[in-house]
């Protein structure tokens, strides 16, 4: 082959490696691994939100867009709890105090665990920071969405009402 | 001469780009997020420290580039 | 004896003109900023000074409009308040010289002393700019700039477009810009290496086209670095109006002064190659510039920061930049009376061959009843070049042609959002 066309190649192939969707990890209809972490009223395990739908949030403070979501998670469990719905916001940071500290400026009316070696999120595949996740009541992943725009909350609001209904 | 400086450093810059294929896990990115980690953190600065060396000297500034960051969203 | 050349007025000005400026705004980052809409205005003020030369007050605003989708547009209006003195490039001689300014100030340079005339003048300028996120990995900006001073206007129109990939591990960005001067010297534009005849009292064109590539990437959790390349393609009126170059004889003595000539072409290209460094508490900056143009000037820069953080909202930056150039090809100290004259011919010792070294500090802060943030810098900038270059003949050895300048820079911002 000619060193043009060799060099065409391998840019062409460079090129399109580094625009390759992050498309791994937990896909819908798979299971949702399963896991226990701590919270701050003892600690809580995704199996036993089986029959529940549960959106999986992680976060941490550091995040800009999680200041919009959680004031939308509170709302949404507000609103569709006593249907069955569950949040679990799972916290990433390295440092527990600025967990804390973000929760003074944003309670949370759902439980909110903690991970701060990300063994989770590795689990899940996250790929972008806020990651959530609706897991249907079979324990199954609905959706993945990566970031927290609050144009698409009207979206995400629809497909847990879906989830719910099933 | 200059032609060897310019291939050396195109080079230094193309390993700089490929040298390391390991990711930072998303949620590795809290120091990245912190707004001081950014090229330029204070642009209104930069811009007149810029203005001040382009009338005295006889180069021209390299633009920065964006980048790092917590890849929020 | 070098009398005052013919009539044509020798205001001579550091041009802080120029059409580059449009392409030193705010780069567009793809990084996650304040997710939250609002209005942001930024005040600076800068006030620059020059051992016994140039002053400079140059008040900036800007406002920013930041919309929820990430969208986002800000206005930036500059006023530049230039006075005091600045070398014409003409050699010192044993005895006193004068010069005359166009409203027929006659200044007089000491002997052995570099001469220097005054000037003054006031520049406005204008840039605005349109920044769109194009969904998650993409940012594109588009910016127009526009400014004006006694002889000098410029034009121009930039744009840049930026894409996180793999993994947003990685920025690439590239960008362009194109300006369009118009240079209109105060009396007139003089023929180049001339006795300062007027050619013409209309406006000269001056075209400036830039393109550039850039790649960052995050190396670890507390390390990212970036290069980027530049190529800029300037062509028209590159000549500096005002200055001048001397003839001497054979004993280094000026006898007469030529204008500056320069060439109409001009392509620059620069590397650039940045770090940021996250210590445990601290964060360190670096940045190493390679330049090289077409008139042979080439220059390295070396650029440290050191911000040290001592509360959320308050922080002190030393800064540290070493600077050398080498001459223009053109450049020289002096033409020799009776020799044939060269194509193209600048003293101006910016083209020179010089060093610049810079110390400074930058402290942000806020006050607790107030909800801006502030900044104040300080910087000590020291200018120096070949006290005695080979081309110095004669008395012009016994000369420093080119004394260290001390220059200091202060800039105080306020940002306020709401």
């Amino acid at each position: 082959m000619r060193p043009r066309s060799l060099g065409f190649l391998l840019g062409s192939v460079i090129l399109t490696s580094l625009f390759l969707p992050a498309a791994f990890g937990a896909g819908a209809g798979r299971t949702a691994p399963d896991f226990t972490l701590p919270t701050a009223s003892g600690p809580l395990s995704l199996h036993d939100q089986r029959g529940k739908v549960v959106y999986l949030d992680f976060w941490a403070s550091w995040c800009a867009p999680c200041r919009e979501s959680f004031p939308w998670m509170s709302s949404m469990y507000a609103q569709y709890s006593k249907e069955g719905l569950v949040i679990v916001a799972v916290n990433l940071d390295k440092q527990r105090d600025l967990a804390e500290s973000f929760l003074q400026d944003f309670p949370a009316e759902f439980p909110v665990a903690f991970d701060p070696e990300g063994k989770i999120p590795e689990a899940y595949g996250v790929q972008a920071m806020p990651t959530s996740f609706i897991i249907g009541r079979d324990g199954k992943i609905v959706s993945t969405h990566q970031g927290f725009e609050s144009d698409r909350a009207k979206e995400l609001e629809h497909q847990i009402k879906e989830a719910l209904a099933r | 001469m200059k032609r060897t400086v310019a291939r050396l450093l195109t080079v230094l810059g193309l390993l700089l780009l490929i040298a390391g294929c390991t990711t930072v896990k998303p949620w590795d990115r809290d120091l990245l997020a912190q707004k001081r980690m950014s090229f330029n953190p204070t642009p209104m600065l930069q811009a007149i420290d810029e203005h001040i060396y382009f009338s005295k000297e006889a180069s021209m500034g390299g633009i920065g580039v964006g980048g790092g960051g917590c890849g929020c969203n | 004896m070098a009398g005052p050349p013919e009539k044509r007025p020798t205001v001579v000005r550091d041009a802080l003109h120029t059409a580059a400026l449009a392409l030193l705004l705010v780069p567009a980052t793809v990084q996650a900023a304040d997710s939250e809409a609002g209005d942001k205005i930024d005040l600076t003020w800068l006030q620059y000074g020059e051992q016994s030369r140039t002053r400079i007050a140059e008040p900036v605003v800007r406002f920013t409009h930041l919309m929820p989708d990430g969208q986002s547009f800000s206005a930036q209006l500059g006023i530049d308040i230039i006075t005091g003195a600045s070398p014409t490039g003409a050699l010192p001689s044993g005895q006193v010289q004068t010069h005359t300014t166009p409203s027929g100030r006659v200044v007089t340079s000491p002997p052995g002393q570099i001469p220097t005339a005054p000037f003054q003048d006031h520049r406005l300028s204008l840039d605005a700019d349109w920044k769109r996120p194009l969904g998650r990995l993409v940012i594109t900006t588009l910016g127009g700039h526009v400014s004006r001073e006694k002889d000098y206007q410029s034009l121009g129109a930039n744009g840049e477009v930026s894409v996180d990939v793999w993994h947003r591990m990685m920025t690439l960005t590239a960008g362009g810009s194109i300006n369009h001067d118009s240079v209109f010297p105060v009396g007139g534009t003089p023929a180049g290496l001339s006795d300062g005849t007027i050619l013409h009292s209309s406006a000269n064109a001056k075209r400036v086209g830039n393109i550039f590539f850039g790649a960052s990437r995050i190396l670890s959790r507390k390390w990212m670095a970036g290069v980027t390349g530049s190529r800029t393609f300037e062509s028209g009126y590159l000549t500096e109006p005002y200055k001048l170059v001397s003839v001497m004889n054979d004993n280094g003595q000026p006898i007469s002064e030529l204008t500056d000539k320069r060439p109409s072409i001009r392509n620059r290209t620069s590397l650039l190659f940045s770090s940021v460094y996250h210590l445990t508490d601290d964060v360190l900056y670096n940045s190493y510039r390679y330049y090289t143009d077409s008139w042979k000037v080439r220059s390295h820069t070396l650029e440290i920061r050191y911000r040290h953080q001592l509360d959320t909202d308050t922080y002190i930056e030393p800064l540290l930049r070493f600077y050398t150039q080498s001459a223009a090809s053109f450049y020289t100290v002096g033409l020799h009376d009776g020799a044939p004259l060269p194509d193209f011919a600048s003293s101006d010792y910016r083209l020179g061959r010089l060093q610049t070294i810079t110390l400074g500090a930058t402290y942000g802060f806020a006050f607790d009843d107030n909800p801006g943030n502030w900044v104040v810098r300080a910087e000590y900038i020291r200018q120096a070049g070949d006290s005695s270059p080979p081309g110095a003949v004669g008395i012009q050895r016994g000369f420093d042609l080119a004394p260290p300048v001390n220059i200091y820079a202060i800039v105080v911002g306020y940002t306020f959002k709401y």
